[in-house]
């Protein structure tokens, strides 16, 4: 039967290439999702200021020269530190203090501030940025209007247009994050590390102190340089609120480089500025991932949750409700005044009397209207393939990431986590480079091509952390049975991680709604989504319909997300 | 049925680590029908193996050959892919997938597989394999709520609901208890006795190899140490290492005198006659191997001088029930022997030990494992 050996090689052939097929595939999209673009952008940068980038063969250092020489440089990357480090640090603290409560004592209303903090998560900060500009600015915000006719005051309380406003809204905006990281941490510690430090005659100060805190340390320390990057990286509050209070960071630099408000856009200066963005957030990254791997050092998580003896907090359970709901409040203003507004005919700001005129022709209006509706079918087209694209290739690449040993398998895995290091305005920036004078540009796809890009670094770690936990055996045993590699896959390994699948295709859906980096930057006719459509109805000013539109998007994103988060939630704990 | 040609399989070395030699020039024979073990300590290369032949692991050089058909062969550039091997395979994990019923495991083979049966086929063939291990009334259960023996009855289910060439059973006994494991252990080898298939088994442990196989062949280090009848592996090793690994044993160190049929050893307690390889040539360093259970106390009334007859002492003994562990001393050597429950001995008695010719195994000498006390 020598005839069954040579169907046999050749059949393996079909095998073997039904892998590396797929192998190949995702190498080839990776490579031209990532490496093009960031190619193209150290390209330009090296282009002279009036010529696209891949029109010319000219060199020239005159972009770095005008970026090294220029005194606003220097102010600029101030600018940026300043701003991301102290909206970091009392962020940071803030979440420590609110996680602390709600994991460790026996404060009130713990699995509301949860839910709150999850809730938030889903908000857009574009929302919550316009929210408080409502509430603060210097000439009708409501809050200040308030007090000007309660006390009488000649001055605004506060005005929303300076640095410390900018800085105060980011943090409070990084809080729901950093909750959600902070109390993973205090959830996983050892709470016999604590009693040790009871049984040995510590008090709770010292044991806060000299236990708690010094082990929560290298944790603490990661999740801040992470707080910091996104920081860095953040571009829609430095957006609204940065540029308006004289508060250019670098993201907004690059942004106003390459789309003037008049003139041309200096594409060359705007690369050198982008791959010094690049190089700080690569910097940045770098940090992270050598402090977490020294919190791996340190580590007292050792997987199992505890259920730790929770610390009764007496008299200071005011203290402690009163500091979390405060926040909770403050956070619940912005949110509240565009929902005021979107139910006024014409802008007012909040008074009894005007409570008589509530009603819902802006929502009316704004359905009426064609261009709404077209945002709204471009935004669904948006979101629902750039979460299932990143998701199907994310399981893919993940699947090589844990179980090839090829080199293939580690370039994809290096090639898939390099967008994590890339902010999304400088990536956006180098895919406004490359596909400029393609047909590609002014679709809604060019979206697509952005936020997948942006996304897969992601979902490729959701995956790869969800695939290993699949027994190697269960993908064997399918290929023993005589099932093909792809069936393995579809049948047996991915139905095992469905919920994380859809944890992370939710995840990709709610950034890929809120985002407004990339339909701001890439924004044409054609494409235009709620974020970008929001934007415009802002700027045109249509400020009912902006606040309208905002709590339209804020509640498809809460009633589509929350539940079914929640149900997964459900689903990963059995 | 199934033939492997001098398989070579190397990993390479991690963390700045040498390469890892897993398999070395690995060859052995497999007949129609029979159980075949592959058995060895952890890293003996039995698993590598066994992912050889099921094809989840490519071997570097050599030739794999179910029937007259090669599955692997490096000089003629052959590899043919797992799901074409046409093969059974019960995991260590036992592999149940978690999220499809009893039944749509079973049916899997036969639905995505490459021997695809018409689908008014797949429910009697799935009843019938699911009969075959006794669970048909559990078809409809979901997966995980299922025990770890029906775990294991269901991977068997699914091994060969298809009708697989080959079947490979990978350590399948060791997840379960010891009551459980010595009852599976009967009824999977008379269930494939009966359906005659060949099946490859890998297990580190002897009592299981000793048990189940019709052949076994014991590995060390990427190589095959002995091949053989489990009767031939226990009473005739051929080296210390596959008398250590299979069962307790007294290890006499000593020189071969003379050789063949007829061999003697001189040793601490005198010369030992037994039965030695061919290799051995006289004036060799050699160890004489004796089960507990090959010693034979000799009436009083013999002389004590004569072939392997050897003066006594009891030193210690240890009631275990179903044996008595004893201690005996015997020319400055402690020699280990198993004795009934109802033994009349006691601690300090005088005896002559016999030690029969054809139960001791001469083999060449070699530094025994240390620290490992097999059972």
């Amino acid at each position: 039967m020598t005839t069954g050996s040579v169907t046999g090689a050749r059949r393996s052939g079909v095998r073997l290439d039904q892998q590396k097929l797929v192998l190949a595939l995702l190498l080839a999209v990776v490579s031209i999702l990532v490496l093009g673009p960031v190619l193209v952008l150290i390209r330009a940068s090296f282009a002279p200021a009036e010529s696209m980038p891949l029109e010319t063969l000219e060199f020239t250092l005159k972009n770095y020269v005008q970026l090294l020489q220029s005194p606003r440089t220097l102010s600029l990357i101030w600018n940026t530190v300043v701003y991301a480090l102290s909206s970091m640090a009392i962020g940071v603290a803030i979440a420590t203090a609110i996680a602390w409560c709600t994991e460790r004592t026996d404060m009130p209303g713990r699995i509301l501030v949860r839910i709150l903090m999850f809730a938030w998560m889903m908000v857009p900060a574009l929302v919550v940025g316009f929210g408080w500009i409502l509430l603060l600015n210097p000439g009708n915000g409501a809050l200040n209007v308030m007090f000007r006719e309660l006390f009488g005051f000649a001055r605004p309380l506060l005005t929303i247009y300076t640095f410390w406003s900018l800085i105060v809204v980011t943090a409070f905006a990084v809080v729901p994050t950093a909750f959600v990281m902070i109390s993973s941490l205090l959830r996983n510690m050892d709470p016999n590390l604590e009693q040790a430090a009871r049984v040995h005659g510590g008090n709770a100060w010292a044991t806060l102190t000299r236990v708690t805190l010094p082990l929560l340390t290298p944790g603490l320390f990661s999740i801040g340089i992470y707080m910091f990057m996104a920081v860095v990286q953040a571009f829609d509050l430095p957006l609204i609120i940065g540029l308006s209070a004289d508060v250019p960071v670098l993201s907004t630099r690059v942004y106003l480089l390459s789309s003037p408000d008049n003139g041309l856009p200096n594409y060359g200066l705007a690369s050198a500025f982008g791959v010094l963005l690049l190089v700080v957030a690569a910097g940045l990254m770098w940090a992270y991932m050598r402090a977490t791997r020294l919190g791996e050092r340190f580590r007292v998580v050792t997987g199992k949750a505890f259920r730790p003896k929770r610390i009764k907090l007496g008299r200071w359970r005011f203290a402690a409700l009163g500091f979390t709901f405060g926040y909770c409040a403050v956070m619940m203003l912005p949110l509240l005044i565009l929902l005021w507004v979107s139910l006024q005919p014409s802008y007012s700001t909040p008074s009894l009397s005007a409570l008589g005129g509530l009603s819902l022709d802006i929502y009316r209006r704004l359905l009426a209207n064609p261009m709404i509706s077209r945002a709204v079918l471009n935004t669904v087209i948006l979101v629902v393939s750039s979460a299932t694209i990143v998701m199907v290739v994310s399981s893919l690449i993940g699947w090589f990431t844990v179980r090839s040993n090829s080199k293939a398998g580690k370039i994809l895995d290096a090639l898939s986590f390099l967008p994590m290091a890339i902010p999304p305005i400088v990536l956006v920036l180098a895919i406004l480079l490359l596909y400029l004078n393609t047909p590609l540009y002014g679709t809604i796809w060019i979206l697509v091509l952005g936020h997948v890009t942006i996304y897969i670094a992601f979902g490729v770690r959701t995956m790869s952390s969800a695939l290993i936990q699949i027994h190697k055996e269960l993908g064997d045993a399918a290929l023993i049975s005589g099932a093909s590699w792809l069936t393995s896959l579809r049948k047996v390994v991915f139905p095992l991680v469905w919920p994380q699948i859809l944890n992370g295709w939710l995840w990709v859906f709610a950034h890929s709604a809120r985002d407004l980096t990339v339909p701001l930057m890439l924004m044409s006719t054609g494409n235009l989504v709620a974020a970008s459509t929001l934007w415009n109805l802002w700027q045109f000013p249509d400020l009912p319909g902006a606040a309208a539109l905002a709590i339209l998007l804020m509640v498809a994103l809460l009633v589509v997300v929350v539940p079914s988060q929640l149900y997964v939630a459900r689903r990963l704990e059995r | 049925m199934l033939v492997i040609e001098n398989l070579v399989k190397s990993y390479p070395g991690q963390h700045g680590q040498d390469e890892v030699q897993a398999l070395r020039d690995v060859s052995f024979k497999v007949d129609e029908g029979a159980i075949f073990t592959l058995l060895g300590p952890s890293g003996c290369g039995k698993t590598t193996t066994l992912q050889c032949i099921a094809g989840l692991e490519n071997p570097d050089s050599g030739a794999i050959r179910m029937g007259d058909r090669a599955v692997f062969s490096s000089r003629e550039s052959v590899l043919v892919p797992a799901n074409r091997r046409e093969l059974g395979m019960v995991f260590q994990s036992y592999a149940i997938w978690p999220h499809m019923s009893v039944f749509d495991n079973v049916a899997f083979p036969l639905v995505h597989g490459v021997k695809r049966v018409p689908s008014r086929e797949v429910r009697p063939r799935v009843q019938k394999a699911l009969e075959m291990v006794e669970l048909g009334h559990l078809a409809d259960r979901p997966a995980p709520l299922l025990s770890g023996g029906q775990q294991q009855r269901v991977a068997l289910a699914r091994a060969l609901a298809h009708e697989p060439r080959l079947l490979l059973l990978d350590e399948p006994l060791s997840n379960l208890d010891a009551k459980l494991r010595d009852t599976m252990r009967t009824e999977i080898r008379s269930l494939v006795k009966s359906l005659g298939i060949t099946t490859i088994f890998v297990t580190h442990d002897q009592v299981e190899a000793i048990g189940m196989s019709d052949q076994i062949v014991l590995m060390k280090a990427g190589k095959i140490v002995q091949q053989g009848s489990p009767r031939d592996i226990y009473l005739k090793p051929n080296s210390v290492f596959t008398a250590d690994f299979m069962g307790r044993s007294n290890l006499l160190p000593g020189v071969l005198e003379n050789g063949g049929a007829t061999a003697r050893a001189q040793t601490a307690i005198g010369p030992v006659s037994g039965i030695a390889g061919s290799e051995l040539a006289p004036g060799e360093q050699v160890m004489v191997v004796v089960r507990p259970q090959a010693i034979v106390i000799a009436p009083d009334t013999d002389p004590a001088q004569g072939s392997n007859r050897f003066k006594a002492r009891v030193d210690a003994m240890t009631f275990l029930g179903d044996v008595v562990e004893t201690e005996v001393e015997t020319g400055g050597r402690k020699l280990t022997l198993m004795l009934d429950p109802y033994t009349s001995l006691v601690v300090g008695q005088k005896l002559i030990l016999e030690l029969p010719p054809e139960r001791c195994v001469i083999v060449p000498a070699a530094k025994p494992p240390s620290g490992r006390n097999p059972q």
